[in-house]
């Protein structure tokens, strides 16, 4: 569909034009040298109307150097020897002598003094051909980056005469990249060539439902306005809209202003103007018959200022209505910059189509954002949803052992320099690292304090400061890296509004991953089982010969392991330093709760309702973070006093207490 | 006097006696009123752990007599020092301004004078206007009301709505931790009123009192927290030595059949947490002055945490355990990590008790968690019990 539109499009568009250049006679392909020696006089003496000839002969000759020539040339490094005429490049311009190089092989010919060659100087005008004609020949490139380059450099600089060969291109590209560029491009330069407004209506429409950013930036100048006044609307003028002084669009300050810059009113008097005014015109302590200690009032100044006038001292200030009625005298609009009201109409009701899409889009990729962000509090909490949910251990250094994670994917990292390879290790060894950090801190200190929830939560957070201040002595306080590999480091990019840089992805794929094995670990395995005898009543499972002390330390070990992986999973895109986990903790703990204590499938719901929150919030106020985070946990500690148990609830004998 | 408080709690006259006996030292100590051992800044220190004491006596109403861990206390703290930092910084911006304007040639009006003075104050953070949330900065009398209302207000509220919906444990120090990041959240922001991140700075210049000199006015607020303590500890021990304070405890130990004897345990609760909050809202209002600066930072949830950390230490459910640790673990701290300590050379390692501080005082945190529940006032209990068994 767009395609037969482009084409008919252009067609229109070429039938108006006039014709292109005359077809290029043929020449047999030959040496390159050969063929500039035949058209010596062209080369050496090119003027802006004569150049086209010997450029057309080169293309026509099809040679592989040709490009290269036409760049050097261009540049004016292109040199020809005096003696035999022959054409050279010169290894450096600046060097005496001469390095000359054969313009075919890339072969040293020799040296030469400066005085033995002539370097040939094209001027702007010459330069110009010859640019628009290496377009040409990067457009008949075999190799996709070399055109792709060629639609960069007409993009940034369009000629007239683009229009042709892109039109050429359109019919034989296969490069659904290529094309869906060439798509935007053609369009442009129809709309900033043509005079007529049919084939520009058709170029605007030809956009329709393309949400590229070149496409919006070709629609958007046709749009821009200017804001002008006059006594009456103008005839004729494509006129965006009339405004009213004192409306949201025009202040009756800024028409105001319009209308004394215009020369049509005489200015306000400020505050700040009446001042200075008084100050100038103090006399012997009194100002307009008033002593200067009095004209502390607002009131005593105008009072002052208004003898002044009477005594000719000082300009009258037009009164209130004296403004409503100069701005009653004149009508304020705004006038599209482009003439044609055809174009403009069809423009605006493009845009509309295109911003409706873009919209749909933006929506999306805030969708991704939240579950992006869900994600993130997903992994730094499930390894609480662990300990502080199904054990009910409040662990204040659950944030330390995300941090511990970060660091031994560091420490890895400057040992192994494959990111990669470091990665695949330092994956199971932050795990095996926290878990044997967890299971001690459980034998040490955790154990004895079971009966005592509150009194844990001061020991844990007594362990996590001493954690972090061990860290900061051994690595110091500054941010380390801890880079992510090569394939990890792009983003996924749908178009040009929705893109996820990829380590997004990866944590999204590994919380999915964490998820589902926690949950087989729990429900489907006999630790799981144990773990969940002995958290509702541990008498009784010990009775049934399961030891609760073992399990215990398990479980903590278990959980305090899955925040290390987490931990190397953050530090991939935040900062890995010995505070980054007080950065987590709080949250961690609110999604645990507001999910639902004693179960993980709570923590998926929490943390996707936390995250998708908090960016519906960051899309209503966008530039503030801050105010996001601060209004969230109002909203969670709203919601805790409706469900005080989360969203998902145990109910009956599970739900313990 | 036979029903009096200080005989029905014998550690109130003792307490009293220790105190009035330190305020007497530190001012014979003092540069403005005695030999000058103390430096101004060592006096403002004393002062401000005086503060600090109070607000762990307020927590240790709420924690250690009611059972209510509450994680956001230091909120309540730097409520109270932002409404008196408002009209210190109102009233020493204005009297520079006018004394700026006095020279121009014609007298400025009372409007310009508000204007230059909201300028100075909030071009920092982009802004020329006053918040609304300084609508009492201009009045002494009205911010001192806010120092007591606002924290009592949004003690009021939240614990209303917490204490309502029966939110207890672990979930309630959870919930007042949240409050205190959103509220630190709130007032880091640039555009909310309180000069975001910048804090409000200079409080330690006293409208009005330029004359005096830091010398005399530290001492002055010594004094002043020495004051506050002292009533806040009558009124503390009074509230618990009663009826009041039997409840509070059963709510502690047992909520259910506090509520089955009839008590509305609601109540109790929030009065107990509302009064907290204004105590600390007082303390707070009597640090900052003291300390020059506050900015969202010092709501941040370690604060309160540590606040929670020192009643333990202390020892909870005693309101002299509260002051005791408080007092014991902020000066270490301050001596610390002050760079006073001399460093231990062990020949092959430095310790630099900068450093180390904090591991210690975090393993420390551990040790007594461990090995001693009822804190430092529990050693008293041990020696009193092996006198007079």
């Amino acid at each position: 569909m767009t395609r037969t539109a482009l084409a008919a499009l252009v067609g229109v568009f070429l039938a108006l034009a006039a014709p292109l250049q005359a077809p290029a006679q043929s020449q047999p392909a030959a040496d390159l040298q050969t063929l500039l020696q035949d058209n010596a006089e062209l080369v050496a003496d090119a003027s802006r109307r004569t150049v086209q000839d010997i450029l057309d002969i080169l293309v026509d000759s099809q040679l592989p150097e040709v490009p290269q020539f036409l760049a050097t040339w261009q540049d004016r490094e292109l040199y020809q020897r005096n003696s035999d005429g022959l054409f050279v490049y010169v290894e450096d311009g600046d060097a005496d002598p001469l390095t000359l190089i054969d313009i075919s092989t890339g072969e040293v010919l020799g040296t030469a003094g400066s005085r033995d060659v002539t370097q040939l100087r094209p001027n702007r005008g010459v330069q110009g051909v010859i640019a628009a004609t290496r377009v040409q020949f990067q457009l008949a490139s075999d190799d996709p980056a070399r055109r792709m380059a060629a639609l960069d450099s007409i993009e940034s600089d369009p000629e007239e005469s683009h229009l042709a060969l892109l039109q050429g291109l359109l019919d034989t590209e296969t490069d659904p990249d290529l094309r869906a560029r060439i798509e935007v491009i053609l369009p442009a330069l129809v709309i900033a060539f043509s005079d007529e407004d049919a084939p520009r209506v058709a170029a605007i429409e030809s956009l329709s439902g393309n949400i590229s950013l070149s496409a919006r930036a070709t629609l958007n100048p046709l749009l821009a306005t200017r804001l002008e006044l006059a006594e009456a609307l103008p005839d004729g003028a494509n006129i965006a809209r009339e405004l009213e002084p004192g409306s949201d669009a025009l202040s009756r300050e800024d028409a105001y202003e319009m209308l004394v810059e215009e020369g049509l009113a005489p200015p306000r008097v400020s505050r700040s103007d009446i001042l200075s005014v008084l100050t100038a015109n103090i006399v012997d302590g009194t100002v307009g018959g008033i002593p200067v200690a009095e004209l502390n009032t607002e009131e005593a100044r105008d009072r002052a200022y208004a003898a002044l006038v009477a005594a000719d001292l000082a300009p009258p200030a037009p009164s209130e209505a004296d403004v409503t009625a100069s701005l009653g005298s004149v009508v304020f609009f705004e006038r599209y910059l482009e003439d044609s009201a055809a174009v403009t109409t069809a423009a605006r009701e493009t845009l509309d189509g295109i911003e409706t899409r873009v919209g749909f889009y933006r929506f999306l990729d805030l969708s991704l954002d939240g579950i992006s962000l869900a994600s993130i509090y997903f992994l730094a909490a499930i390894g609480l949803a662990i300990t502080f949910g199904v054990m009910g251990v409040i662990n204040m250094a659950h944030g330390e052992f995300i941090m511990i994670g970060a660091y031994t994917g560091f420490v890895v990292q400057s040992l192994v320099p494959n990111e990669t390879a470091s990665l695949a290790i330092a994956i199971p060894l932050a795990f095996v690292v926290t878990f044997m950090a967890g299971v001690a801190m459980e034998r040490l200190v955790i154990r004895w304090l079971y009966h005592r929830p509150l009194e844990t939560l001061l020991a844990t957070f007594g362990i996590s400061i001493a954690l972090q201040q061990i860290v900061r002595l051994v690595f110091g306080a500054l941010t380390q890296p801890l880079t992510p590999p090569d394939w990890l480091a792009g983003s996924v990019t749908l178009n040009d509004v929705v893109s996820i840089s990829s380590v997004r992805v990866a944590i999204f794929i590994l919380a999915a991953l964490f998820f589902v094995v926690l949950w087989l670990i729990l429900n489907r395995t006999r630790l799981g089982l144990e773990v969940r005898a002995v958290t509702q009543n541990p008498a009784m499972a010990a009775s049934m010969g399961i030891n609760p002390d073992r399990i215990n330390m398990l479980t903590f070990g278990l959980g305090s392991g899955i925040a290390g992986i987490a931990g190397v999973a953050i530090g991939l895109f935040a900062q890995v330093v010995p505070d980054m986990g007080t950065n987590y903790i709080v949250q961690s703990f609110m999604t645990v709760v507001v999910g639902g204590v004693g179960n993980i499938f709570g923590t998926l719901v929490g943390a996707s309702m936390i995250g998708g929150l908090q960016k519906a919030i960051e899309w209503l106020n966008p530039t503030n973070t801050l105010a996001a985070q601060t209004y969230m946990i109002l909203f969670v500690i709203l919601f805790i006093q409706f469900r005080p148990r989360g969203i998902i609830a145990l109910r009956g004998r599970a739900a313990g207490d | 006097m036979g029903n009096s408080i200080f005989v029905r709690n014998r550690s109130v006259p003792i307490f009293i006696a220790v105190l009035a006996l330190v305020a007497l030292c530190v001012t014979f100590l003092s540069p403005a009123y005695g030999t000058g051992a103390l430096s101004v800044s060592f006096t403002k220190v004393l002062g401000m752990t005086l503060c600090l004491c109070l607000a762990a006596l307020a927590m240790d109403l709420v924690w250690g007599y009611c059972g209510i861990l509450s994680l956001g206390h230091f909120a309540f703290f730097g409520l109270g020092g932002y409404m008196i930092g408002m009209w210190l910084m109102t009233a020493r911006t204005e009297a520079v301004i006018r004394a700026n304007l006095a020279e121009s040639p014609i007298p400025p009006t009372e409007a310009e004078v508000s204007q230059a003075t909201a300028l100075q104050i909030f071009s920092v953070v982009g802004a020329e206007d006053w918040p609304w949330m300084w609508a009492v900065s201009d009045s002494l009398v009205l911010s001192l009301v806010m120092v007591v209302l606002v924290p009592g207000l949004l003690a009021l509220v939240f614990g209303w709505l917490a204490f309502r919906s029966r939110v207890t444990g672990v979930y309630l120090s959870i919930l007042t931790q949240a409050m205190t990041l959103a509220l630190s959240l709130y007032l880091f922001q640039n555009d909310t009123g309180l000069r975001g991140n910048n804090g409000l700075s200079g409080l330690q210049n006293i409208p009005g009192a330029e004359a005096i000199g830091q010398e005399r006015l530290s001492v002055w607020f010594f004094w002043a927290s020495a004051l506050a303590l002292g009533l806040g500890y009558i009124g503390a021990a009074w509230l618990v030595s009663g009826k009041f304070g039997n409840i509070l405890r059963g709510i502690r130990d047992d909520e259910l059949r506090v509520r089955f004897l009839g008590y509305p345990v609601e109540v109790y609760k929030l009065v107990v947490f509302t009064l907290s909050a204004m105590i600390c809202g007082v303390a707070g209002a009597l640090y900052y002055p003291q300390a020059g600066i506050i900015n969202p930072d010092e709501i941040a949830p370690i604060a309160s945490i540590y606040l929670a950390v020192w009643v333990a230490i202390g020892g909870r459910g005693r309101l002299y355990g509260a002051v005791i640790g408080a007092a014991v673990v902020s000066l270490l701290s301050t001596y610390f990590t002050s760079g006073r300590a001399p460093d231990v050379d062990l020949g092959f390692y430095e310790i630099s008790w900068i450093d180390w501080w904090p591991v210690l005082l975090g393993l420390g945190f551990v040790l007594v968690t461990l090995f001693a529940p009822r804190g430092l006032a529990g050693l008293f209990d041990y020696v009193v019990r092996r006198q007079d068994p």
